[in-house]
């Protein structure tokens, strides 16, 4: 039977249902959200990195000008349950809302003061006095794990490791491998601390309503329902009395996955008061206390045989969790062999403590694999004197070997690694471009191509992850609401959503009203995280809508004297097919439905409306890309500029190109940001030093370069739409794609590049060190 | 990041300025374009009780050009200086403005305020260093001036009395032949310099009969390079430039930061003043 139905919108840039409130100032944030008696809160934050509390004292703070109340330890202290999250588990467990006896980094909240304003409670929180008996800070995450200087004494731990996987061979003839083959190639690599910056920095206003007994939040976050749990569960509530909303989120990029200590005081706070309150983080906040990424290292190994084959990699790796981790999401080392044909792995992880801000999720938290494979196959082409795009040439699976298992166990299907490489070469014009290198050096400039080629596992099943849901109604008028489990943040779920549910039902694009962000109204999901909204949300939204244009035909048949079968719709029109003249509106059909529902016989039923969930077929959904860059760098002021900037990439079907190319542009500039710019810098006694916009670089319009993007489209089969989850992977592929490239600039210098950051400055030292060593 | 409680004042004369500073001393600072104060104090690293707003001044924001020097007032905003003919004819002045910042920064910066604010790293500053502006201070026993060379003293310190505010700032023009160059380092567009050299030439045929040779981010005030400006007066228009920027480099002792260490800011200094003397050589030949 053909369908009913004429793809028309998925595969087209049709313009995002965002983009009127967004583009016009008219997004509605946390900070734009008020209510009746609503007073405001600020933290008192550690100044030291670990240290005693030996007195708090809040007497003139309490007396301070519309100062409402001053909390600390001692008052929220027995008035909160359980506190951990379902797609992490009970062992992980959020700090408490305020220190207890000691601080463990620069910005551990020590009180929480509620005044008529902000700043009223700014000025109360300079008025309580700190007695703080300082101890010496562990802060080189390096060094950590040998340090009998252990952060978390106070809880009788014994060392500073979290997490302790020693080394583990996968392939058994690891050993002999490197003993037998012709190079082998050891490098440390090692990615500097950077983080998500949201352009809303958290926030939350926290609403006990008395008498209901409910909790009322409306909160920057990606994930309502994870965070109703979590609230339902902290104060021993039924759920049903937790709403949680989020209109316009502005960026989480993994930050706002999850409740955060500050979320739990202000709610804490807001249930002893009974009146609403709300915190809106500023800046210095969110860049020092709420949650760092990346800073991650590994000694990488890979054994290369004679003809350029890489026969087996390892990887002893150590990340930084920080004192407190809001989610220790780090390296996933099953992944290290990425998209290449690399038959043998082994691994050691080790996940450490230190005195600083604790590691959170950050788009693509995995993705250390990519940036020390990529940047160690740099450095191991030039070992054996290969050029990087043939060393990985050799070794890139193609889509015609798969399926592929790694020696990971990763099973990888519809992907398309080596394609992606020489699509994105053939755009740079690689052969070109390396003559024009050599040219260019010859007369003292200093040019570098960079390459990484990479994997995504998107859609992945973890706990809450692998379902999503949703609701689609068609109303009295024939017009379309689709209830989402999404929590959107920025990926115009909005709009790609409605593509989808506009085409299975046939009806006009701005029909389609989606609805998301909102525990009420919406079926329950994890929350926008994981890249996984276009596959499992686009088969949740997909299915539904089926089920939806199933009872549109059933009632219309009824209506028309027709069988189902024999009905098309289109433009919101269903008709006999070929019998134009025979046609109902989806809104008389709708009047129908609902109006004169009684009327209908019992098996076509009334109302149109369903709800359904969805899993894909298998876990994940793989997509991959290439990424190549082309830097100058200026030999007198050591400053590197992207010359060009290229992604082939593989998402399966795309809904809607522009949001594609959209979630690259993005993720492309978070990567190049966290080598070129950004770099969040403790000193040794773990006082931060990069804590405004003034030191924290992020990239501008102005550094960002043209960004050109290939598409290949090779299907998913996971999920009806063939479309598979893309939003990491930008900032996952330009990682070492840059760092590759400014490698491949100083290269003729004899500069190993092997850790970035890698500004002016560090390029500097490189190129000074390499001088001296030379000398 | 709340600026604590303060009272905001908005004097429309310069007496009535004077008068406010004088009344509340230490406790009273004044607001000129609060590029730099506002953030300062939202930060909490200062805390004044009481704001002089001189915004509603007319007489501060005025530009007035005499056949030799071009007198801006305190309260002219950057992106008007930008745009504004007499100042087109102090050509350093015009090229070093639109390395402040973007320009929403220069709509509210003010001239005079950069330059009473200090920093090491501004680039009007050095301007006014590297041309030997006078600046005009206006307290309450009256009008004064200051050289530039007298007026910077330390990283935000100048020779402004307590009680005086810079009332305007007369920049020198320089005759036929002259030509002008801004370089700078920074790490992105707009951001403060981590190194940057501002120079102008006069030159008659090859002889170069004046120059200056003004240098920021090197120090705990705008340096102006005294030896290496005689040397390519020495030199002439086809002295070796590079080793002019290693004379003005040499005595430079850069302080350090997260953007960039001491010894980078000395290695690079050397062709930043080389490009800016290229720059100013150039548009002196043409």
């Amino acid at each position: 039977m053909s369908s009913p139905v004429a793809a028309r919108f998925v595969g087209s840039a049709v313009h995002r249902k965002e983009d009127r409130r967004l583009l016009t100032g008219h997004g509605q944030y946390v900070a734009d959200a008020s209510a009746p008696r609503m007073v405001h809160a600020a933290f008192l934050r550690s100044e030291h990195a670990k240290a005693r509390l030996n007195s708090v004292n809040i007497e003139a703070a309490l007396s301070a000008p519309g100062v409402v109340a001053v909390y600390l330890w001692s008052d929220f202290h027995e008035k909160f349950g359980e506190a951990w999250h379902a797609m992490l588990g009970q062992e992980l467990v959020v700090p408490p809302p305020l220190a207890i006896m000691d601080v463990r980094y620069v910005g551990d909240p020590i009180a929480l003061v509620i005044a008529e304003s902000r700043a009223l409670a700014e000025d109360a929180c300079g008025l309580i006095e700190v007695d703080y008996e300082a101890e010496q800070a562990t802060v080189d995450y390096a060094t950590a794990a040998a340090d009998g200087n252990v952060v978390h004494a106070a809880w009788g731990l014994p060392s500073n490791v979290m997490v302790d996987m020693p080394f583990t061979p996968m392939s058994p003839d690891l050993d002999e491998t490197f003993n037998s083959v012709q190079h082998v190639v050891e490098t440390t690599i090692i990615q500097n601390r950077y983080l998500c910056v949201p352009m809303e920095t958290r926030g939350v206003l926290a609403s006990w309503v008395p008498g209901l007994e409910e909790l009322d939040l409306i909160v920057s976050t990606q994930s309502v329902h994870e965070t109703r749990n979590f609230f339902a569960r902290y104060l021993g509530l039924d759920e049903g009395a937790v709403r949680v909303s989020a209109r316009d989120v502005g960026g989480g990029f993994g930050q706002k996955m999850f409740v955060f200590r500050e979320e739990c005081a202000v709610v804490l706070a807001t249930k002893l008061l009974g009146r609403p309150v709300k915190w809106i983080e500023d800046r210095l906040e969110n860049l020092t206390s709420a949650g760092h990424s990346r800073n991650e290292l590994g000694k990488v190994r890979m054994a290369i045989s004679a003809d350029g084959i890489i026969e087996a990699i390892t990887v002893d790796h150590v990340a930084d969790v920080g004192a407190y981790t809001p989610c220790p999401a780090v390296m996933d080392p099953t992944l290290l062999p990425g998209p290449y044909r690399i038959p043998r792995l082994g691994f050691s992880t080790q996940m450490v403590w230190t005195n600083t801000m604790g590691k959170a999720a950050y788009r693509g938290p995995w993705m250390f694999e990519t940036t020390a494979r990529e940047m160690a196959i740099d450095i191991a082409a030039r070992q054996i004197g290969m050029d990087p795009a043939e060393l990985r040439r050799r070794n890139l699976l193609s889509l015609a070997e798969l399926p592929f298992t790694s020696p990971g166990g990763k099973v990888f299907q519809e992907i398309t690694p080596l394609e992606t490489l020489e699509q994105a070469l053939g755009m740079l014009g690689y052969e070109e471009f390396r003559k024009e290198q050599a040219e260019a050096r010859e007369q003292g400039r200093w040019l570098g191509v960079g390459i990484c080629v990479y994997v995504e596992p998107t859609s992945m099943e973890q706990a809450t992850l692998g379902t999503e849901g949703a609701t689609i109604r068609i109303d009295s008028n024939g017009k379309v609401v689709a209830y989402l489990s999404t929590s959107s943040h920025g990926q115009s779920v909005e709009t790609t959503m409605a593509q989808i549910i506009a085409d299975d039902l046939g009806v006009a694009y701005d029909d389609v009203t989606v609805v998301q962000g909102d525990t009420q109204s919406t079926p329950y999901g994890p929350g926008t995280g994981g890249s996984r909204t276009a596959v499992i949300a686009g088969g949740a939204a997909h299915d539904a809508a089926v089920a939806v244009r199933d009872k549109v035909l059933a009632i219309a048949a009824h209506m028309m004297e027709a069988a189902p079968e024999d009905l098309q719709i289109a433009e919101g029109v269903i008709a006999v097919r070929g019998t134009p003249d025979r046609s109902l509106t989806m809104k008389e059909v709708a009047t129908q439905a609902y109006t004169n529902a009684h009327t209908l016989p019992g098996d076509v039923g009334s109302g149109l409306e369903a709800t359904i969930r969805f899993k894909p077929t298998r876990f994940p959904t793989w997509s991959n890309a290439t990424h190549v860059c082309v830097v100058e760098i200026d030999p007198d002021t050591f400053i590197p500029r992207i010359l060009r900037y290229i992604v082939s990439e593989d998402c399966g079907k795309m809904i809607n190109p522009q949001v594609v190319e959209g979630q690259i542009f993005g993720g492309v500039v978070q990567g190049l940001g966290g080598v070129l710019y950004e770099d969040f810098r403790y000193d040794p006694d773990g006082n931060p030093q990069t804590t405004t916009f003034l030191d924290y670089l992020l990239p501008t319009t102005g550094e960002t370069p043209l960004i050109e993007i290939g598409h290949i489209e090779s299907v998913s089969t996971t999920n009806p739409g063939g479309f598979k989850g893309m939003g990491e992977g930008g900032a996952i592929g330009a990682h070492a794609a840059v760092a590759n490239a400014v490698g491949d600039a100083l290269a003729h210098l004899g500069v190993n590049v092997t850790s970035t950051p890698l500004g002016p400055e560090d390029i500097f030292q490189l190129v000074q060190a390499s001088q001296k060593e030379r000398a | 990041m709340k600026p604590s409680q303060f009272q905001h004042h908005a004097p429309e004369r310069v007496d009535e300025v004077v008068a406010l500073l004088a009344e509340y001393g230490d406790d009273a600072k004044v607001l000129a374009g609060g590029q730099s104060l506002i953030p300062i104090m939202a930060l909490r690293m200062a805390t004044y009780p009481h704001l002089v707003d001189i915004a509603r001044v007319p007489d501060l924001s005025k530009i007035s050009a005499t056949p030799n020097a071009v007198r801006v007032g305190a309260m002219v905003r950057q992106s008007h200086a930008e745009r504004d003919a007499a100042v087109a004819t102090v050509p350093l002045l015009a090229k070093a403005l639109p390395h402040i910042g973007h320009f929403q920064i220069r709509n509210r910066g003010t001239v005079g305020g950069s330059i009473a604010h200090a920093d090491p790293a501004s680039e009007l500053p050095a301007v006014a260093l590297a041309l030997d502006a006078r600046i005009e201070a206006t307290g309450p026993g009256g009008v004064r001036f200051i050289d530039a060379s007298e007026f910077f003293l330390s990283t935000w310190q100048t020779a402004l009395d307590d009680g005086e505010i810079l009332s305007a700032v007369e920049f020198p023009v320089w005759g036929a032949g002259s030509g002008f160059g801004v370089e700078e380092i920074a790490r992105r567009k707009g951001d403060f310099a981590l190194v940057g050299a501002l120079a102008g030439v006069t030159l008659d045929g090859d002889r170069v009969t004046r120059a200056c040779i003004t240098m920021i981010g090197v120090g705990s005030t705008p340096v102006r390079c005294h030896e290496a400006e005689a040397a390519l007066i020495a030199g002439g228009a086809n002295a070796d430039l590079n080793e002019i920027g290693r004379i003005a480099a040499a005595p430079l002792t850069p302080t350090h930061d997260v953007h960039a260490s001491a010894a980078y800011r000395k290695h690079v200094s050397p062709a930043i003043v080389r490009r800016a003397l290229t720059a100013a050589l150039k548009e002196a030949r043409s």
